[in-house]
């Protein structure tokens, strides 16, 4: 194999596929990076058997073929390399000779054959989204997914395909995030699945504001393409948790807030929030929330908001982390917050479809 | 509580008053028994004995699967009554508990009596208490009068007690020390005690130095009641090294049996994070091979042991399967899901 490419270009396509390089070592051929050469391309893939990635650089080939190197490595070479253009010539026993300008490196590969091959999606169920839709669903969602491993069918996010809508839901819980998109697709299509984590963080790395993501989703694997790159996932087995049931259907209240100033607000207040009970009180009053925390033997802060507010004076107690991490996420002016109760969730909501429920904290 | 599981097997079904009840796995399926009422130890049935031995012993047997829901619940109520006397409670298992009641001014054995008729008004069920003046020495105490009985030891016995006790109630003591301990000529806590520190310490390392107070009746340690547990394994020394990979397998359902029920025992079930698998080579160099989110299966540890296996080509003197634990969060954060 025989190709030279441009620094800039390789450099990319190393960085959308280095991610998903296995930090396990029982396998090192999960630590490299599939190179193949063929008319005017050159792909790269990586996997860690969960995730797999492939994409492809322009490149002027000479001789065609294919090896993998150690990804990382690689990377920080090109990284490293001082002129525009690199020479790559690997011979028959994975040995890869790079060349640019004054430097020369040669780094030992393992041969393509022992690369595990990424899943193939013959009899798959394949649906368009518009890039930026999925985009700005999975920004308002990911932030609210597990992290706790013992809770395994919530370290992803739910894809409901139902009656011509994608509904994308992540939960650690305690509060739960849910984008409805409008997707036009046959009933026959209709399936629910989750997709974990790391797959989520890549795809939104890929993701772009223009464009469509082509979805096909096989037998416990899902495959997105979009923009020359083929992002590969097992799914997550089992049954997603009823989250319907969690989310209110009606509130006693409704508080209009502007985003960026309740927010900061949280903020601050929140420094004074105990690490221990790590909760911020809103304590509602005829046209005003004050904002309260305090940490026993520390001190305590406290910012009042004018609100529209005519209901009865009542508290209730958030961790401020889950309250502003919507509030980050979200693009709107003014939010909703609607409350039942101090020992009920609390729902934020826009005017578009999206919901966060919260649970609170008891008032101690 | 006595023979905790089986006595409420017993409670909830009448039927089998006065017949020998165990309560545990069945013996199609390789079960082992968690435990046994004491007219099933009159045939010399134990606990974590394999359930079709149990029944080559006392065919009349009654084994009842396990039901650790009303366990735990059996088991709350006891420790509501518990914390009624002191904050104090340091729980071992669903059944068992440190209580430190130094702060109480009375004769402590009245107050063990009171104890443990409350928990019988509450539950029908009959416990066994040991009063003393640390750990080690209740714990001994507890076993004296058992079952529905107790026993104190005040501080000027514990010399007397001590002397004549056999070496395997120290805790620590197992079937392989014993063994050591009888070549040496050691049957009592009293023979042990004329062997110096240094001796002890030659013999069993840190764990002798442990050894020498504990032999005197002496146990420093206190009653911890947040103590949370963070791991819990089960493990075995061969007396003759394991030399194939089938041999090492071959251990895994009966190491994994145990562990499942001291799991169940501790109520911890639901918080495993993590199961492993830890192996001594021939050469006495350790390994460990541990994985997140595997199914506490037998299937995950003999994968675990493979790996571990493969990191060294010797033979086995020691495997322990085990599982850790996730933090228990004090939170006032209410649950939505």
């Amino acid at each position: 194999m025989k190709f030279s490419v441009s620094k800039d270009k390789l450099l990319e396509g190393l960085s959308i596929v280095q991610n998903v390089v296995s930090t396990r070592t029982t396998l090192p051929i999960l630590s490299n990076v599939l190179l193949q050469a063929s008319e005017g391309e050159i792909r790269l893939t990586t996997t860690d058997l969960d995730v797999g990635v492939r994409g492809s650089v322009e490149a002027v080939v000479e001789r065609t073929g294919a090896t993998t190197l150690p990804a990382r490595r690689l990377f920080s070479i090109v990284r490293e390399l001082p002129a525009a253009e690199i020479y790559f010539d690997v011979d028959g026993r994975n040995f890869a000779s790079i060349r640019s300008g004054p430097s020369y490196f040669k780094i030992l590969g393992l041969p393509e054959e022992e690369f595990p091959p990424l899943a193939r999606f013959d009899d798959a169920r394949v649906y368009g989204i518009p890039q930026k839709e999925l985009k700005d669903g999975l920004k308002k969602t990911s932030y609210a997914i597990s992290t706790d491993e013992t809770r395994y069918v919530l370290n992803g996010i739910l894809f409901s395909f139902k009656e011509n809508k994608l509904t994308l839901v992540a939960t650690d819980g305690r509060r739960l995030a849910l984008v409805d998109l409008e997707l036009e697709f046959p009933k026959s299509q209709e399936v629910d699945i989750i997709v974990p984590t790391k797959a989520v963080v890549e795809l939104q790395r890929l993701l772009r504001e223009e464009g469509e993501v082509k979805v096909s989703i096989g037998e416990n694997q899902i495959a997105f393409e979009l923009n020359r790159t083929l992002l590969i996932s097992k799914l997550i087995e089992g049954n997603y948790p009823n989250y319907r049931q969690v989310i209110p259907s009606e509130a006693k209240e409704r508080i209009t807030l502007e985003r960026e100033t309740f927010l900061t607000a949280v903020r601050r207040v929140s420094l004074l929030a105990s690490e221990k009970s790590n909760s911020v009180k809103l304590i509602f009053t005829k046209g005003n929330i004050d904002i309260v925390a305090n940490t026993p033997d520390v001190g305590e802060a406290k910012e009042s908001l004018p609100v529209m507010y005519k209901g009865r004076d009542f508290s209730i107690a958030f961790n401020p982390e889950f309250l502003m991490a919507p509030l980050r996420n979200l693009s709107n002016d003014e939010v909703y917050l609607d409350l039942i109760d101090e020992m009920s969730p609390g729902v934020v909501k826009i005017p578009g479809p999206f919901l966060y429920v919260l649970m609170p904290m008891r008032l101690s | 509580m006595d023979c905790f599981y089986a006595a409420i097997e017993v409670r909830d079904h009448p039927e089998l008053k006065g017949k020998p009840v165990a309560v545990g796995g069945s013996r199609d399926r390789r079960g082992v028994l968690t435990t046994c009422n004491y007219e099933a130890r009159s045939f010399g049935v134990r606990s974590a004995m394999p359930t079709f031995k149990a029944l080559q012993l006392c065919p009349s047997l009654i084994v009842m699967p396990t039901r650790f829901e009303v366990y735990r619940q059996e088991s709350a109520k006891i420790r509501e009554i518990l914390h009624r006397f002191t904050s104090l409670v340091e729980p071992l298992s669903l059944d068992e508990a440190f209580l430190d009641v130094s702060h109480h001014q009375g004769d402590r054995a009245s107050l063990a009596a009171i104890i443990r008729q409350l928990i019988f008004q509450k539950t029908a069920l009959t416990a066994s208490a040991g009063i003393a003046p640390n750990k080690m020495l209740a714990k001994i105490a507890s076993d004296w009068k058992k079952p529905n009985g107790q026993f104190e030891i005040r501080e000027a016995e514990v010399g007397s007690f001590i002397y004549p006790l056999p070496v395997n109630r120290l805790w620590g003591i197992g079937a392989k020390s014993t063994e050591k301990f009888a070549t040496l000529g050691i049957t009592t806590c009293g023979d042990l005690q004329k062997a110096t520190r240094i001796q002890l310490h030659d013999w069993f390392g840190k764990f002798g130095s442990e050894l020498y107070l504990l032999c005197r009746g002496i146990d420093r340690r206190e009653v911890t009641p947040d103590r949370e547990r963070k791991s819990l394994s089960n493990e075995r020394t061969f007396s003759s090294d394991l030399t194939s990979v089938a041999q090492c397998e071959a251990q895994i359902p009966i190491l994994f049996d145990e562990l499942v029920t001291d799991i169940h025992k501790s109520g911890l079930l639901d918080r495993v994070k993590s199961v492993f698998v830890k192996i001594r080579f021939a050469d006495f160099t350790r390994t460990t091979v541990e994985k997140s989110r595997a199914p506490l299966k037998a299937e995950s540890f003999v994968e675990l042991l493979r790996t571990g296996l493969d990191r060294k080509a010797l033979n086995v003197r020691l495997l322990g399967l085990g599982v850790r634990f996730r933090e228990e969060v004090e939170s006032n954060q209410l649950e939505l899901l």
